[in-house]
């Protein structure tokens, strides 16, 4: 492997030398250039503003943002907790399923707890007046 | 004096009884220190499910928020007298709750090697 990339270099190097010397007969300047033009020191020096400026990727989308990005949870909020609670066994739905960032998934499952703890909200099931909400989480029940 | 929250769910009873339990708790609250900011009425409602306290089992409550800043030594003395009274079915007192007003970032995505690196450990 070694030997091969060694013979790689040598007829690149070789290549260039040759044709370094038809370009040097061409132009009357330098009488070194066949050399420089081998090496990269000649492309810093010509053509600077047809470089690429470095910069942030002019077509990144910003970050994607969760339902309750922005929103205060509240454990007085029982309807909006309600959102994220199964309405069959009144469980707290998992990240995968109500798609919240951990941040605000961990805020919720705090205050839904803290809420059947202290007499806002029902364990077992969902309120029936909050069943027919608007629905935020991708569950799919077995038909 | 930090600022704490006491959700109270009384007994459904009516209005002049209500009042009454209110007034007793906010001048206990104030006897023992405690300099009452607020007090909310958020309604009588179901209570979610059935409560049994003081040999009674409730169905209804009236749910009432006190916005209070008082010494943090006070706090366990409200919570014992709050137990003693008949007519409050569940109290809870909670630290004033300030709402982060730093904007969410988004979901930035975790980078996997950074999470392999930390577990290296």
């Amino acid at each position: 492997m070694a030997a091969l990339a060694m013979a790689a270099k040598d007829s690149g190097r070789v290549f260039c030398l040759f044709a370094g010397a038809r370009k040097g007969a061409v132009s009357s300047g330098a009488v070194a250039s066949w050399r420089r033009e081998c090496s990269s020191y000649s492309e810093q020096l010509s053509s600077n503003a047809d470089m690429p400026v470095p910069m942030d990727n002019p077509y990144k989308e910003p970050p994607k943002k969760c339902v309750l990005c922005g929103v205060a949870v509240d454990y007085k909020n029982v309807q909006l907790l309600s959102q994220f609670i199964s309405p069959y066994s009144g469980h707290i739905f998992g990240r995968h399923i109500t798609g919240l960032c951990m941040k605000k998934q961990q805020e919720v499952a705090k205050n839904i707890k803290r809420a059947r703890q202290l007499g806002f909200m029902s364990v077992t099931y969902k309120d029936p007046t909050f069943l027919s909400d608007p629905k935020v989480c991708s569950i799919k029940y077995p038909e | 004096m930090p600022r704490y929250e006491l959700a109270l769910i009384l007994k459904a009873m009516q209005r002049p009884e209500t009042a009454a339990t209110l007034k007793r708790t906010v001048e206990a609250l104030m006897e023992r220190g405690a300099v009452v900011r607020n007090l909310e009425n958020l309604g009588e409602r179901t209570l979610p499910y059935r409560i049994s306290k003081h040999n009674q089992r409730h169905t209804r409550g009236g749910y009432f928020l006190v916005d209070f800043n008082s010494p943090p030594t006070v706090v366990s003395a409200i919570k014992d007298h709050l137990g003693r009274d008949i007519d409050v079915i569940r109290s809870s007192i909670l630290k004033h709750h300030v709402a982060n007003s730093e904007e969410c970032m988004g979901m930035i995505p975790d980078s996997t090697e950074d999470k392999l690196t930390k577990m290296k450990k």
